[in-house]
């Protein structure tokens, strides 16, 4: 009896051995944590302002040192938020499969109202539309986007043109500029103070394709080129003084790797760039609206989620060195933040 | 006798974690490059060339295919071929891309689009079209399927890829998506820095309509994404092989052993994104024509096989 429970006891052992050896291995794959969600986490420090952040498809807020979850509702991707100037709202996009609409939003999380109506009730999925990265003018009135019109349902060719209209008429009463065809268009426009558009164009040349930093002092004028082929820059961010350009720059190599780099604007001229940040995977850098610093999207490690990066003084002659501000966030690379004063 | 009980207890534990692994491995490598099986070459090979031995440079084709249900088994055109040469000892990679329209001798007979090839006569067709085409010799071949592709991204917890530019597509085929494999959707793919999920990283990977370059800029994508997935792998060890394996299932093939694959992995991960070099078939070396109903690309041999022999000695 005593050696049948002797048996018995090892093979237990045995088999608890086996399942052990077994959840040893399972243990030791590869964690890719998953994303915090912004409410639950805090910023290493406070930024000034406040801004609107987008993650997974939710918009925040982050405002002395706290996110709120603006509770938008859950019909699609929110994203690209950006401040009405004058005003506590902002606008947003909401990306579905097939189409994007931008909304007018107030501070709290309340939707005001649906500017666009992209999507159709056809079958015809080509008669559907797309915007982004809406942005309203000083005035707080003059609206603009980048929207896939004009194309041609029965046509191949699709590209973003900017398109400039008004919140409160029509919301695209009029075609900024002219992309180049079977590029992508033209992206991230930023009505300048003095009433021109700085945006970033594509561009096929010598069978690579690339971005270049480009000025319309008005609709469909000729664009006046910051940045050459080469440099492969786009992005870009404007500081409240107009004055100094945030850029993310490829250099052109196509490899896995961008530069975040500043330059003195003085009219539709661009100073000599200064690297602040080399070899990353930076994305969508934004200003502080008091202009006193910079923040820009990186992922921390070969684990892909992008981080909240600030730069104090990054006008400045000896820019502070970048501080990480959050941690195991996963923000929307290709949504730079909107940043209000208050 | 019980030291014994518990070494057999913990292999069973351990083969029990591997087994699917296992499986997979045993199905999806080792297949053999059967050239014989080929039409003789238009430039006959003087001597068999023998695969490179250990430690030496060599060539590897990367095939990718649609096999969505729009497809039967194996009855795939490979929309993504990759020669790719690797060098262990200086770690420096070439991945020269060939455009799925040239138009070049099939190893089955006749003439038409390289990205046949494997329709015609799977693996063994498409390796030997290359080197009869481009006078090298490819030492292994790697054929992964799209919906293997999305899974193995998914695994890795998505890819980071600098988007080259939007890429839009109102024609883009919804045979991954969709219950109608012959239905359209719409893609936008934004440009610059991003973390993709395997449907996206297809989508940036596969879209060519709205794009000047058509499958060159595709071309440069997927050897974009190839290099983000080599950056995420080097996250991974021995003990994900099975979550890996799982996902690749169905949708890889290589005649690559397991033990030359195994000794692939740490060479990876040794390989800088610096010492990757990228080649595409851009005119002049390929030009646009119409032949028997169909758009392809007229290969300029003269140009191309001295490019090519720069980075894959010529055979």
């Amino acid at each position: 009896m005593r050696r049948f429970l002797v048996i018995v006891l090892l093979l237990a052992l045995m088999g608890g051995f086996a399942f052990g050896v077994n959840r040893f291995f399972a243990l030791r794959k590869a964690h890719v944590a998953a994303a915090t969600t912004p409410t639950l986490s805090r910023p290493a420090f406070v930024l000034p302002g406040t801004l609107y952040i987008a993650q997974q498809g939710a918009i925040y807020r982050l405002n002395k040192g706290s996110f709120t979850d603006l509770h938008l509702p859950k019909i699609g991707t929110w994203m690209q938020p950006a401040v009405v100037p004058g005003t506590t709202n902002f606008v947003a996009v909401l990306r579905t499969a097939a189409y994007s609409e931008v909304f007018l939003i107030d501070g709290g999380g309340n939707i005001l109202k649906q500017l666009s109506h992209n999507a159709t009730s056809s079958s015809t999925i080509q008669l559907n539309h797309w915007m982004f990265w809406p942005r309203v003018g000083s005035d707080g009135q003059t609206f603009y986007v980048s929207y896939d019109s004009p194309k041609s349902t029965a046509s191949l060719e699709i590209e973003f043109a900017v398109w400039a209209g008004s919140l409160s008429a029509q919301l695209t009463a009029k075609q900024w500029t002219d992309p180049f065809g079977y590029t992508g268009g033209d992206v991230g426009a930023i009505p300048m103070a003095n009433g021109a558009l700085l945006y970033s164009k594509y561009q096929i040349s010598g069978g690579q394709v690339y971005s270049r930093l480009a000025i319309e002092t008005r609709a469909r004028a000729n664009p006046v080129y910051l940045t050459d082929a080469e440099t492969d820059c786009g992005e870009p961010a404007l500081s409240p003084d107009n004055t100094t350009l945030a850029m993310i720059c490829t250099g052109g190599t196509g490899l896995q790797s961008t530069h975040l780099e500043i330059a003195t604007l003085t009219g539709t001229k661009l100073g000599t760039p200064r690297v602040l940040v080399d070899n990353c995977l930076c994305a969508s850098p934004a200003w502080a609206a008091d202009g006193t610093g910079l923040s820009y999207f990186a992922p921390v490690d070969a684990t892909g989620h992008f981080q909240l990066w600030w730069i104090a003084n990054a006008a400045g002659v000896t820019p502070k060195a970048p501080k990480q501000v959050t941690e195991g966030l996963d923000f929307d690379a290709t949504s730079p933040p909107a940043w209000s004063a208050t | 006798m019980i030291a014994l009980g518990f070494a057999v207890s913990g292999a069973a534990g351990a083969l029990a974690y591997f087994f699917p692994a296992i499986t997979t491995a045993i199905q999806d490598t080792g297949h053999t490059i059967n050239r014989s099986a080929q039409s003789p070459p238009a430039h006959p090979q003087a001597t068999p060339v023998p695969d490179a031995a250990p430690g030496q440079p060599f060539t590897v084709l990367l095939l990718g295919s649609d096999n969505d249900a729009k497809f039967s088994g194996n009855q795939v055109l490979t929309q993504s071929m990759i020669l790719t040469r690797i060098d262990p000892a200086t770690k420096h990679v070439v991945m020269l891309s060939i455009p799925r329209d040239t138009y070049a001798p099939l190893s089955t007979g006749g003439t038409d689009k390289i990205d046949k090839a494997y329709l015609h006569g799977g693996a063994n067709a498409a390796v030997t079209t290359v080197e009869n085409a481009f006078h090298v010799h490819i030492d292994h071949y790697a054929w992964i399927g799209l919906l293997g592709l999305i899974s193995l991204i998914d695994k890795l917890g998505g890819v980071d890829v600098v988007a080259t530019n939007p890429v839009l597509d109102d024609f883009y085929p919804a045979d991954v998506s969709g219950n109608n494999p012959y239905a359209y959707e719409r893609v936008a793919v934004l440009p610059g820095p991003q973390h993709m999920n395997g449907t996206l990283a297809l989508q940036y990977v596969r879209s060519r309509h709205g794009d000047l370059r058509s499958d060159f800029g595709r071309s440069q994508r997927q050897q974009q994404v190839l290099l983000a997935i080599r950056t995420k792998a080097k996250l991974l060890g021995l003990s994900d092989l099975p979550d890996v394996a799982n996902a690749m299932a169905a949708d890889f093939s290589t005649d690559m052993s397991i033990p030359e694959v195994a000794s692939l992995l740490p060479l990876a991960s040794q390989i800088t994104l610096q010492n990757v070099q990228q080649v595409l078939l851009l005119p002049p070396f390929t030009s646009s024509a119409f032949i028997g109903g169909q758009d392809v690309l007229m290969p300029n041999w003269n140009l191309i096989l001295p490019e090519t022999h720069k980075y894959f000695p010529a055979a």
